[in-house]
């Protein structure tokens, strides 16, 4: 039997706590959070392990393995696997663990699935242009006032707010 | 002292511990604020849940604001930040896939991980599209090359870009995202009906709107210089006093004070080395090599009220120095010897003051009266005996341990 999960943290506590890790981070190394670095390291560590002819032409991995440790032995990497574990801890200590899909009462699982998919890469290949997501760019950028995260922030949340709309269907009854 | 890494204060073995803890933090900020999941995310743009323009602006305002205020009190260097470059159509281009990919998937990269680490399937397939994706652009990096590095503006401010102050545009960002918090709540409410009592059972954010707003309005008010160059004099200061020479002092009023130094007292300050303050100086002077002369216990006895200091040297090239960099580092009203040792030396005895006139004015005979008094003096061994230093404080050399580097 299920018990019920608990409450959500306050929203502006929640936000408050988390200007506090982005400022400390901003203490510790200079620079903001970020999400979506680690997992282009991901990337580039096995595109080069599994095909080193491909990404030895390719100037995208290419830069990655011209010095230092290479792309895992990395601040976004090591700062990633502290998410997962602070993530994990939170999620088992309110009880919300357990594999389900979670979707919008019109659509079957499959859907989500798939569109979430189609989501990810979406925010992936856009991350890059970006030079960040939704934590590396937009937020980082706009505590530091960086005129790339404002934009980065207005262009995600207009695009978003635009086509809504069209895929109300995916979330909404 | 901060940012720590890039000033070498962490060492560099411990860097990707810092990230670890950091991280924990980020990731359990974001799952228990519900960012876990993809419904409640997704509720911004549906008006059902504004938790993600809740969580994301009070985070960058609170940052924004920790920045500004540690800039401030000297604990974190603003220039040593990194600002992201805005490359500028690139960032457009970025956040409009970014914004498709929100409304489909349902989650940015941050909040995928987070609820995937959870169980969330659906999450687990966005990483997997992330992947793709990144894996996509990797693979026409050449098609993408021109757009990803066109239009680079550089690291700009945001407040650069609008022309702004700093401090104007925080108070007016606080002021937005105020003004959302509030809106954005009643949209919340009629979208989901919310019945009368749980709205009424809400606690009052009025006292931390109220804080906010104060400690906005205090970070307009404070002054942009950092504190740790409070003490500093600026250089046009600086330069102006340098070309109006009034921090020189002539000969004669030196050998004055030396001869009534009880009523006009001056601390004489020998900036030379120690050698050569042993072979010979001023009555009465003491010695602050050029070298010690920003240590600490030795500001108590350059900034005294109780007498004027000059400063010599052989010529006036070193106490020139000497001057300068007190100066820089805030003390006040002191003096140099014009010209330094060689001149006090040539225009109290070798000089002859011959008056141009048949009837010399006033100050020349003034001025030959007093050298001859003043020669005789110094000649007479009177100025070794009677000479007293002005009641300088007790210095107490106490080597104060000093932060390796930085305004720590």
């Amino acid at each position: 039997m299920e018990t019920k999960p608990k409450p959500y943290l306050n929203s502006y506590l929640a936000g408050f706590l988390l200007g506090l890790v982005l400022l400390a981070a901003f203490f510790v190394t200079g620079r903001g959070l970020g999400a979506s670095g680690a997992a282009k390291s991901v990337v580039i560590q096995t595109v080069a392990s599994a095909a080193p002819e491909y990404a030895a032409e390719n100037p995208f991995y290419a830069e990655y393995f011209r010095e230092g440790p290479g792309p895992m032995k990395n601040w976004l990497v090591y700062l990633t696997f502290g998410v997962l574990a602070g993530a994990f801890f939170s999620g088992s200590m309110s009880g919300r663990l357990g594999f389900r899909v979670e979707k919008g009462p019109k659509i079957s699982a499959a859907t989500r699935l798939i569109f979430a998919t189609v989501g990810g890469l979406l925010f992936g290949l856009g991350a890059q242009f970006g030079r960040g997501c939704t934590s590396g760019a937009a937020l980082t950028g706009m505590a530091i006032l960086s005129t790339a995260g404002f934009i980065t922030m207005m262009a995600i949340f207009g695009s978003g707010y635009m086509i809504a709309y069209f895929f109300r269907k995916l979330w909404i009854n | 002292m901060g940012p720590l890494i890039p000033q070498g204060f962490v060492n560099p073995d411990l860097n990707l511990l810092f990230a670890f803890v950091i991280g924990l933090g980020f990731g359990y900020v974001l799952e228990n604020a519900g960012f876990s999941s993809s419904r409640k995310l997704a509720g911004v743009f549906y008006g059902y849940d504004f938790v993600v323009l809740r969580v994301f602006f009070t985070a960058a305002i609170t940052a924004m604001t920790g920045i500004l205020l540690f800039n401030y009190m000297g604990w974190i260097d603003y220039g040593m930040l990194y600002i992201n470059p805005t490359f500028l159509w690139s960032a457009i281009i970025g956040g409009i896939i970014m914004g498709f990919g929100f409304i489909m998937g349902g989650f940015c990269p941050g909040t995928s991980l987070v609820a995937a680490i959870i169980g969330r399937i659906d999450a687990i397939f966005f990483v997997a599209g992330m992947l793709i994706g990144i894996f996509f652009f990797g693979h026409f990096y050449d098609a993408f090359e021109s757009i990803y590095l066109g239009n680079n503006l550089g690291g700009v401010f945001v407040f650069e870009s609008l022309g702004m102050g700093r401090e104007w545009f925080a108070l007016m960002l606080i002021l937005v995202a105020l003004t959302a918090f509030v809106v954005t709540q009643k949209i919340e409410d009629s979208v989901n009906d919310t019945p009368r009592l749980v709205r009424d059972a809400r606690p009052s954010y009025v006292l931390p709107a109220f804080l906010v707003i104060f400690a906005s309005v205090l970070l307009l008010v404070l002054p942009s210089q950092p504190r740790s160059s409070w003490r500093e004099t600026d250089a046009t200061t600086i330069l102006e006093e340098l070309a109006s020479r009034k921090h020189y002092i002539c000969p004669d009023h030196v050998a004055f004070s030396i001869m009534q130094g009880k009523d006009h007292p001056v601390l004489l300050v020998d900036v030379r080395d120690p050698a050569d303050y042993n072979r010979f100086t001023l009555p009465g002077a003491i010695n602050i090599p050029l070298n010690e002369i920003l240590q600490r216990h030795w500001r108590p006895v350059l900034e005294s009220h109780d007498y004027r200091v000059a400063l010599f040297s052989c010529s006036d090239t070193h106490a020139g120095e000497a001057w300068l960099v007190a100066r820089r580092a805030g003390m006040k009203d002191l003096k140099v010897l014009e010209g330094g040792l060689n001149n006090f030396l040539y225009s109290i005895f070798l000089e002859e003051v011959v008056a141009e006139r048949e009837r010399p004015d006033c100050l020349e005979v003034h001025t030959i009266r007093f050298r001859e008094n003043a020669r005789n003096y110094f000649q007479s061994g009177k100025a070794i005996k009677e000479v007293e230093r002005p009641a300088t404080p007790v210095i107490k050399v106490i080597e104060v341990q000093m932060p390796a580097s930085g305004g720590c």
